[in-house]
């Protein structure tokens, strides 16, 4: 199965290495004066575990939306600028035939539900049958999906009857069996209770690491991001104010200023640092890992 | 045609179940708290105001199947196009600009009261024997008692709750929408109708 | 919340094992023999002779008899006493007091009850034997638009929920001290803030609600495809046109009678 999700992600016919792209893109809300996204420029390789971070308001959503075409499809509005996602232009695209290119995953499991179906197994296939998949293939998918999101003993279920975890599982499931090449979450675990968390949160891992998915991910657990995220790119008011490795941008001051938060660990040495305990030069540690070398290190 | 088509975009489709669902569990709140009204329109209204005649009908038509459909109230099944009917009337009282006076609000739900209750009777009438099963058959025998034969029973009766109920219906409404953020009813076809003036 | 809201009972019967189409023609067929059939006792014959019998067939009898009989009770209560005993004019049969008993009256009361059983058990022997998906999925199939039957599923798995959530927002405003008992101005008064927030709720979801579906490539256009199948016997086709000619025989004769 390895094989043939790798074959799936990779073999989709333009092997490009920016598998998003944008350029100079400023988007404005019908009805709103002040642009929500502005002069955005961005390139996400294929297979990358990409992270967005920001403060409320920052466009991290619009970002996510802008990339999944719904900006501007659905929301209508101005966007200026050229967004590209497997070497498809967004803005000629429509949405349907944008939603088999990028899945979006939202916060609320119970808003994405279809509401259609009487089991997971039916549930997860509802993409499927939109896109005229055939029966056979179908079936195929959905139990190589449940096996991917571990959900298999969910199968015959009524969707509305599970756990936010299992829910919110099951969403993503039903996203990956259209087969996109490009997952991107919008706070999928901000609902969830930690349990139904650290699940999904699993899952989206497994993804990234085993199958290389290219990942966007918006996400506040910082200390997770950190441990699994290959890039973080930090949104202040509408633009990208660091774009690095979790160990940079995480450690930089400025991103936190703006309304990043800072691990748990990296409070913990510029605690020690307000305290004169810490070497001067010395970077701020933003896992568990480099907290324990930083803090030897200081010793 | 076309506007029609417009009017049922995919927030449409999404916004009907919603309403529906508002109609069912509102008209049950309205019954545990013993009000001596329905209040079962007010997600047909408010489709009606916001998206159009042919979605409120839509959603009076199908809250009245379900209804019927789920055993929860089966009664209601035969008024189906007394709901649709009500829908209309929302959507077109919205065209005329009637939900930007909270006043006319009021007119407007009394008339679809009256004309709901025209058009409940003859069904009132002859699928249920002119009685409604609850309360409110003391107005039905009050008006036998008169005199009043069957079918105008029925109508005064309707005639004594329905202006109430579709006023306060339209009036709930109308405050729901003043509550709502602007970004939010820009979003839907008729949203001009219910911006301040 | 763990149910969608429908009335279906899962039996091994052969009625349950009809195809959705089948099963909604007899529907319809109980349902205008319910209207248009004469009383008083046509309606009753009819009942026993057609509806019981497909009840029997679908291991529901129980459950339909109940179920018809606590939705007609009140009105067969209020049509027995208002109408039997008010009737302007008519032939008295026996006095109450100042009231008697009208003969009219008895014999129209008696029609109204039967129309009542039969419309509800039309409509309650089709719920309780047919699951609402799978009779969506073949009216899609049969060209129903896609749009109309998502609405109806999705209306069924929602409800509950609001349920849920308005019985939740009239605890929380109870604990808050918002009066739900007492005279109708104190209720009437707790209305408004009962109401307003669950419908102000609801409505924010419906944004995502929407994007949620899109995202399933709800709105493409062509021929959708389907995981389940519904099995259907071959000679149900037939048999629907022929429950169709029974019906417009039905139709004839009602007026027939009149």
């Amino acid at each position: 199965m390895l094989y043939w999700l790798s074959a799936w992600v990779c073999g989709s016919g333009k092997t490009l290495n920016e598998i998003i792209s944008l350029q100079q893109v400023t988007y404005t809300y019908p009805g709103t004066s002040t642009p929500a996204i502005k002069n955005i420029s961005l390139a996400i390789p294929a297979g990358q575990f990409c992270a967005i971070v920001g403060g409320n308001g920052a466009g991290k959503s619009t970002l996510a939306y802008t990339i999944a075409g719904f900006v501007p499809h659905f929301y209508h509005g101005t966007l200026q600028g050229e967004v590209s996602v497997a070497g498809i232009k967004t803005s000629s695209t429509p949405i349907h035939d944008l939603v088999s290119l990028v899945g979006l995953v939202f916060q609320n499991p119970f808003n994405q539900i279809s509401g259609t179906k009487f089991t997971v197994r039916e549930e997860i296939a509802f993409g499927m049958e939109n896109l005229g998949i055939p029966r056979d293939e179908m079936a195929a998918r959905c139990e190589a999906m449940m096996a991917l999101v571990d959900i298999n003993e969910l199968a015959e279920r009524f969707p509305l009857g599970l756990s936010g975890g299992q829910m919110q599982r099951v969403v993503i499931a039903s996203i990956l069996a259209m087969q996109p090449q490009i997952l991107v979450l919008d706070e999928p675990t901000s609902q969830l209770d930690p349990i139904g968390s650290r699940e999904v949160l699993a899952a989206i891992r497994q993804l990234s690491s085993q199958h290389q998915m290219t990942v966007l991910i918006i996400e506040h657990k910082l200390e997770w991001l950190a441990a699994y995220a290959d890039r973080i790119i930090a949104l202040a008011e509408g633009t990208i104010i660091a774009d690095g490795s979790p160990s940079d941008v995480l450690s930089d001051e400025t991103v936190w200023e703006r309304g990043v938060g800072l691990t748990r660990y990296t409070l913990a040495a510029r605690q020690a640092r307000a305290e004169g305990r810490w070497p001067a030069g010395l970077k701020l540690p933003v896992t568990l890992e480099e907290a324990i070398e930083s803090f030897q290190a200081a010793r | 045609m076309d506007r029609i088509k417009k009017d049922f975009s995919t927030l449409t489709l999404v916004m009907i179940p919603v309403a529906i669902a508002i109609n069912i569990a509102v008209g049950q709140l309205i019954f545990t708290l013993k009000i001596p009204l329905y209040l079962d329109s007010i997600g047909t209204v408010l489709v009606g105001v916001l998206v159009g005649p042919w979605a409120g009908a839509v959603t009076g038509l199908l809250t009245n199947l379900i209804w019927g459909l789920t055993g929860l109230n089966v009664v209601s099944a035969a008024f189906w196009s007394v709901a649709a009917v009500i829908g209309v009337l929302a959507g077109l009282f919205s065209d005329a600009g009637w939900l930007r006076a909270w006043w006319k609000v009021i007119l407007a739900g009394l008339i679809t009261g009256l004309i709901a209750a025209i058009l409940s009777a003859p069904i009132s009438a002859y699928v249920f024997g002119g009685v409604t099963g609850a309360g409110t058959d003391v107005v039905v025998a009050i008006f036998r008692g008169m005199g009043l034969n069957v079918l105008p029973a029925s109508f005064a009766q309707g005639v004594s709750s329905d202006p109430l109920d579709k006023a306060t219906s339209f009036l709930v409404v109308w405050l729901i929408v003043q509550a709502l953020p602007l970004r939010f009813i820009m979003r839907f076809p008729r949203a001009e109708n219910v911006k301040p003036a | 919340m763990s149910e969608a809201l429908s009335l279906y009972v899962a039996r091994p019967s052969r009625v349950h094992q009809l195809h959705p189409l089948t099963k909604l023609a007899l529907a319809g067929f109980m349902l205008v023999g319910g209207l248009l059939l004469p009383g008083p006792w046509g309606l009753y014959i009819f009942w026993a002779l057609v509806t019981l019998p497909l009840a029997f067939l679908g291991r529901i009898l129980n459950q339909l008899v109940i179920a018809t009989l606590r939705v007609a009770f009140p009105f067969a209560l209020s049509v027995f006493l208002i109408q039997g005993f008010l009737w302007t004019g008519g032939t008295p049969l026996f006095r109450v007091g100042p009231l008697s008993l009208k003969q009219e009256g008895l014999a129209f009361a008696i029609a109204s009850t039967g129309r009542i059983l039969m419309v509800v058990s039309s409509f309650l022997w089709f719920a309780l034997t047919t699951r609402p998906d799978q009779l969506m999925a073949t009216l899609s199939q049969r060209g129903f638009p896609a749009g109309l039957s998502y609405m109806i599923v999705a209306t069924l798995q929602i409800v509950p929920r609001f349920q849920a959530r308005a019985n939740a927002i009239l605890d929380a405003q109870r604990s808050r001290g918002l009066e739900t008992e007492g005279n109708l101005r104190r209720r009437l008064k707790a209305l408004l803030p009962l109401v307003i927030p669950l419908v102000l709720s609801s409505l924010i979801d419906v944004e995502e609600r929407a994007l949620a579906i899109e995202t399933r490539g709800f709105n493409r256009p062509g021929q959708k495809t389907n995981l389940i199948v519904i099995p259907e016997a071959p000679w149900e086709p037939a048999a629907r046109i022929g429950i169709l000619i029974c019906a417009v025989l039905v139709v004839g004769l009602g007026l027939w009678l009149r």
